[in-house]
């Protein structure tokens, strides 16, 4: 449902493919081998950052196009990596704050049924669940340290912001997780 | 996690209970119709073009590409525009005269009454703004009329004034080994700022009933009040070379008309025939080219050959025309043709860089030459032409910038107000010059009907359903397209309408596999109605 919405608004949506740009075969076969290892991990991450699966296919595609664009650009290709995964956070999180304007979703509140995988895996564990209770910026941090297997440095880099930044929110995101899941687990430490 | 980077007094457990849910929670992988992302739709067909390797280049070499391109494009409309520039330069120079006028007697080539018994005396017809056109035009004709031996040269004049530079080169062609006199005429001519000099630095000086002279207070060449333009010093400065010099020029007529004549530099006066005759300051009034002659007639003057009595009566007249290129100089220094080629010129380079096509970078090159070669005998106000030039500037970019017509009418509105401020005050030299309102209005209402024409087709667009062709799916156009159903339909799933994903549930209430094709036949919010094809 979001998806579509968030779709409807995105630039993706609104810059159509122009002429100009289309390169021969032989250029996009090369983009294709350096993002094609790229994908699963950014999925997941999409998935994690968003909790819903069609944004998280949404926001995968939309930073695949936008590195398609941007390829030609790139003078470092071998930071590929590290450059796909900044415009993957970027993209994930025009969608986060676009999201934020509309509504928003708590992941207790999803009926399990519903079939998202990421919900799915989220509710599984009480602090899985209380993610959902951290700021958009917060979570952001979490993901990228836990399922992005980040070091602090790599976050402050996808992020564009200090280091100290990424410590103090790393800091308190945990806290506020530790307060959600305490009440629910009766204080055990 | 690596622990050696964390710092003191992090929530260690919690950190382990992440890392271990993290690690437990890899799942759900990509699905495959995620991983066939939309670069094969935009694969298309290569479009090969000359140079397109520097595209495929390391480091983006179609930037660089494109930016040569533009400055070879605008180094040759320079080039083209600046070679011109030298042509019109060079045929109006001041040496260009002696290609006019040979040096030797010539039997008259031009509008001749051949009479060959009697005296000749050579006329010059002038209209229009003083300018280089005119000096060279004048001495021309005066350096003709000595080496002919006329017997005089007479300038009709009507001006509104001019440049300072011409006025000079036609106050000094004015002292020839001949008399000269200047008629201010026919009747409901001027001879205004620079105009007034010149009357009054021939020998002689003739006006028609119902002409004027006079209004000939310095201003700066933007036609602003030289106090404001130059400072006080530099004001003060031209004001007294200005009144010397008309001091100096009514003196050698008659010590009377002395502070007369000051008084239209110093308080742009201007005074109409019987009142410059009153003061002495011209020699009389005279409704005809013959009658002129008549009055000349045995008048002794001082010219640089000595004292000389002026025979002019039943005097044979020559005319002396300008040439075709004098004339169509002169036709630039039209304040509405200067403004118009201006607007012109300005509109077909900024046409050029959005679309080049070199022709018309260069046509408009030229019309910008033009229309500052133009331009340069008129009192040009520096803010109306940045106004024009910026009114033109927006109406370009509205199709650019998300304005919303804004842009449009803002270009519009200050195209309007620099045309209306294109001309400053007039001044000794410069003539009073405006755009007329007809032209102004003519032009505004041509942009206005562009930028209507243009947000009209922006409006169109952006009211046209999405095309889904390009793997981009909008809410629009979907109805009527085949899908392929993602997650079994029992009755309701997903299913793949191009490369987006959509709830939808069969419209019969069956069920559909995964993988099967279906039709899109309607749709509810954001589910959609589909039927099953086989």
């Amino acid at each position: 449902m979001f998806a579509k919405e968030a779709y409807l608004t995105s630039d993706v949506v609104r810059t159509s493919v122009r002429p100009s740009i289309v390169r021969d075969r032989a250029f996009d076969a090369v983009f294709v081998s350096a993002l094609e290892p790229e994908l699963p991990m950014a999925y997941r991450l999409a998935g994690y950052l968003m909790a819903d699966q069609a944004e998280a296919q949404d926001a995968v595609q939309e930073a695949s196009v936008r590195a398609w664009r941007g390829w030609g650009n790139l003078r470092e290709r071998d930071r590929f990596h590290s450059w796909f995964s900044q415009i993957l956070v970027n993209v994930c999180r025009t969608r986060l704050r676009q999201r934020s304007k509309r509504r928003t979703l708590d992941v207790d509140e999803v009926d399990l049924e519903s079939g998202d995988p990421f919900r799915a895996s989220l509710a599984r564990d009480a602090i899985g669940r209380a993610l959902s209770s951290l700021s958009r910026e917060l979570r952001m941090v979490v993901v990228l340290r836990y399922w992005g297997e980040l070091s602090l440095a790599e976050i402050a880099d996808r992020l564009n912001i200090p280091v100290g930044t990424v410590k103090s929110r790393h800091h308190a995101a945990l806290q506020v997780l530790r307060r959600r899941i305490e009440p629910a687990e009766g204080g055990t430490r | 996690m690596n622990d050696s980077e964390l710092n003191d007094g992090l929530d260690l457990e919690m950190d382990r209970r992440l890392t271990q849910f993290a690690r437990g929670t890899r799942e759900p992988a990509l699905p495959d119709e995620v991983a066939e992302l939309p670069w094969t739709v935009q694969l298309g067909t290569p479009r090969r073009k000359p140079f397109d390797f520097l595209s495929n280049l390391p480091g983006g070499f179609s930037g660089f590409r494109r930016t040569a391109f533009s400055l070879a494009r605008v180094g040759a409309t320079l080039a083209v525009a600046g070679s011109f520039l030298l042509v019109v330069g060079g045929s109006n120079g001041s040496g260009s005269a002696a290609d006019i006028v040979p040096p030797v007697p010539t039997p008259h080539p031009i509008g001749v009454v051949a009479a060959p018994s009697g005296p000749e005396v050579v006329i010059v017809t002038t209209n229009g703004v003083v300018d280089d056109v005119m000096a060279d035009y004048i001495a021309g004709a005066v350096r003709r009329a000595e080496s002919d031996g006329a017997a005089a040269v007479i300038i009709e004049l009507n001006t509104p004034g001019g440049s300072l530079d011409a006025m000079s080169r036609i106050d000094t062609s004015l002292h020839s080994k001949i008399p000269t006199i200047v008629w201010v005429g026919p009747s409901g001519a001027m001879a205004a700022s620079a105009g007034t000099f010149i009357t009054l630095s021939a020998n002689l000086a003739y006006m028609a009933s119902s002409t004027s002279i006079g209004a000939a207070s310095p201003v700066a060449a933007n036609g602003a009040d030289i106090s404001t333009a130059y400072g006080q010093t530099e004001a003060a400065k031209t004001m007294s070379i200005a009144s010397t010099t008309m001091r100096a020029i009514a003196q050698e007529r008659h010590p009377d008309a002395v502070a007369w004549a000051v008084a239209t530099v110093e308080s742009a006066q201007s005074y109409s025939a019987q009142e410059a005759l009153a003061a002495k300051g011209i020699n009389g009034m005279a409704d005809s080219l013959a009658d002129v002659l008549a009055q000349a007639d045995g008048q002794t003057v001082t010219t640089s050959a000595g004292q000389v009595v002026v025979h002019t009566k039943g005097a044979a007249t020559v005319t002396v025309n300008e040439d075709v290129i004098q004339s169509f100089l002169h036709t630039l220094d039209d304040p509405n043709i200067a403004f118009i080629l201006l607007v012109l010129g300005v509109l077909l380079v900024v046409i050029e860089l959005f679309h080049p096509t070199l022709v018309m970078g260069i046509t408009g090159a030229l019309c910008l030459a033009l229309a500052f070669y133009g331009s340069g005998s008129l009192p040009l106000n520096v803010l109306g032409v940045v106004l024009v030039i910026l009114g033109i500037g927006m109406l370009v970019l509205e199709p650019n910038l998300p304005s919303h017509g804004l842009f449009a009418i803002g270009g519009v509105v200050i195209f309007i107000v620099g045309a209306v401020a294109f001309y400053g005050s007039p001044g000794p030299y410069l003539p009073s010059a405006v755009v007329a309102w007809p032209i102004i209005i003519t032009m505004a209402a041509a942009a206005a009907a562009y930028g209507l024409l243009l947000v009209g087709m922006l409006m169109r667009l952006r009211r046209q359903p999405i095309p889904v062709g390009a793997g981009l799916v909008g809410i629009d156009g979907v109805v009527g397209k085949a899908a392929r159903v993602e997650k079994d339909l029992s009755p309701a799933g997903t299913v793949y309408v191009g490369r987006e994903s959509w709830s939808a549930r069969t419209k019969d209430g069956s069920a559909a596999a995964r993988g099967s094709n279906v039709k899109v036949v309607g749709q509810e919010g954001l589910t959609l109605i589909v039927e099953k094809l086989d």
